[in-house]
């Protein structure tokens, strides 16, 4: 559905405005809304916390008012930030706003991504099993191109770091804790790097 | 003698753009981002990026220094953000020689890695983005969750905190009137669009950006890759609308296009918004062989004439009217060399 005001951007908002009885209902693009909340008084639509909340969700306020009760006590220990302060500035204070506000903070990355679990690069230390896995799997490929090209030297090599990220993997699942260089050695070696 | 080298797809693609934002894992972001914290995020990244390879090609500018057309024309050109400016106290930029890598300093982010190149060319520009980001975390860790990956100042940027993004020029598809449906197909595959200048329905000069919408739950090379063949696409569907208006009635599409090389050749004055018209038609004539001018002439041109780039040519600031003069004059010299190449 397109934007009832432009015609050009996809409908992201319903708006429905009551002016002296008088309702009026309008599917609108996030442009558009924003033009139409200068005339809204008391709906900050620059708060993405609420906008997601309220809006996208179509939560009634009567649900909305009771689950920000519910985190109207969260402070993050490390910068200070309180979760309303949070909700009204969209901006996090520091890395540990994260884990201070992980339980609201899930719920609100799964609307806006529409997915809680990175599936990107990690940086180069060893934070988790995911990363192992996609360094197993990134090595895999340039085995198989390896093989292909007949670079049997270099295939031997990836196949070792293949075998000791994996036990790395199992050890780490049986909660063991990884030491970082012990990947970074295993990731390849000289040479493995090929391609970034 | 100028040499200009056509870059992929640049009928249609303008540049192909990727940014990274980070933050490093042990300081405040931006809303508690104290002047003291601000000069340690320069800090350490000018040190680690002076320090790398091509470390020595970095020019570093606080936006504190710099006059305001100054701050202008560096956005014009798109080696800065627009928000980097809405932090002037704080912020600083790190700029290649050649303009295709930017390092943004406390903008909303701690570190914002820009890659830039003209025509279609996402996977080198986030190469050159995430090689930057490689170097500089290994020195200085970036805030990162295992579950949630690069920890950003807003939720809407974490993951990998990867924003990608083409800017094209659609005269064909825009005078069809087919955009509403070109911007519904690619809300389907997660990604936007919308007009690179000006807002509500305007496209100024027919510029449109199509860019990722989330960060969190697909990988770099995922978001590059159908961001490409969206851009691919989009490509395909503008060259067949040119080549249908050409079918119809060449000498009509000719001479409307040729007009506006009229206009510029003599008008003495002239305001942005009718440039950019001008632009798109002679861009277009360009493209399709009816202008022997060199398309990435005319887009250094076309960021040459806005306002800022503008203002830090003439040296000195301008009234609307003495700015629509040099304009005229600028675009009827610069146009008449870039043709007798």
């Amino acid at each position: 559905m397109m934007c009832e005001d432009c015609g050009i951007r996809p409908a992201k908002f319903h708006l429905t405005t009551i002016i002296n009885g008088d309702r009026v209902e309008r599917n609108l693009c996030p442009t558009c809304m924003a033009k139409h909340q200068k005339q809204l008084p008391g709906i900050d639509f620059s708060n993405l916390a609420g906008i997601l909340n309220s809006i996208l969700e179509g939560r009634n306020e009567e649900e909305q008012a009771r689950q920000d009760a519910e985190y109207e006590d969260l402070i993050c220990e490390q910068c200070g930030m309180t979760y309303p302060e949070f909700q009204k500035g969209g901006m996090l204070g520091c890395a540990n706003c994260y884990n201070a506000f992980r339980t609201p903070l899930t719920a609100l990355l799964q609307r806006v991504h529409g997915n809680t679990q990175h599936a990107g690069r990690v940086p180069g230390g060893v934070h988790s099993g995911v990363s192992i896995r996609m360094n197993i799997e990134r090595l895999k490929q340039k085995l198989q191109r390896a093989v292909a090209d007949e670079e049997y030297e270099q295939a031997a090599k990836l196949r070792d770091a293949i075998r000791a990220l994996t036990i790395q993997l199992e050890r780490r699942e049986g909660d063991i804790k990884v030491q970082p260089q012990a990947r970074l050695h295993a990731d390849g070696g000289e040479g493995a790097n090929g391609d970034v | 003698m100028y040499e200009y080298v056509m870059a992929p797809e640049q009928d249609v693609v303008i540049s192909s753009r990727v940014r990274l934002s980070r933050n490093y894992e042990d300081l405040p972001f931006s809303p508690k981002l104290s002047h003291e914290y601000a000069e340690e995020v320069i800090e350490r990244t000018t040190e680690a990026v002076f320090g790398t390879e091509n470390g020595a090609a970095f020019t570093f500018l606080r936006m504190g220094d710099l006059e305001e057309d100054a701050r202008s024309r560096l956005v014009e050109h798109h080696l800065i953000s627009y928000d980097l400016l809405k932090f002037v106290n704080r912020s600083a930029a790190m700029i290649s020689s050649a303009g295709t890598v930017t390092v943004m300093l406390n903008e909303e982010d701690h570190i914002r890695f820009q890659g830039l190149l003209p025509g279609l060319q996402l996977e080198r520009s986030a190469e050159m983005a995430l090689k930057l980001d490689e170097a500089v975390g290994e020195k200085y860790p970036f805030a990162f969750d295992h579950q949630w990956g690069f920890l950003n100042a807003s939720p809407a940027n974490t993951g990998t905190g990867l924003r990608a993004s083409v800017i094209l020029h659609l005269p064909a598809l825009s005078t069809a009137g087919q955009m509403g449906a070109v911007m519904q197909t690619v809300a389907k595959l997660g990604l936007t669009v919308r007009g690179l200048y000006g807002d509500g329905s305007e496209a100024r000069g027919n510029l449109y950006q199509l860019s990722n919408q989330a960060t969190l739950g697909r990988s770099e090379e995922d978001v590059i890759r159908s961001l490409s063949a969206a851009a691919g696409q989009v490509v395909e569907h503008e060259r067949s609308m040119r080549e249908q208006a050409e079918k119809k009635d060449m000498l009509q599409l000719q001479d409307s296009l040729m007009r506006s090389w009229g206009e510029l050749m003599y008008a003495r004055l002239m305001n942005v918004g009718e440039f950019m018209k001008r632009y798109s038609d002679i861009r277009y004539a360009a493209s399709m062989g009816y202008l022997h001018a060199p398309l990435p002439g005319l887009d250094a041109l076309m960021m040459d004439a806005q306002p800022g780039s503008l203002g830090v040519r003439a040296g000195k600031l301008m009234s609307p009217r003495e700015s629509e003069i040099l304009r005229a004059q600028f675009l009827r010299e610069e146009l008449q060399k870039l043709v007798s190449e």
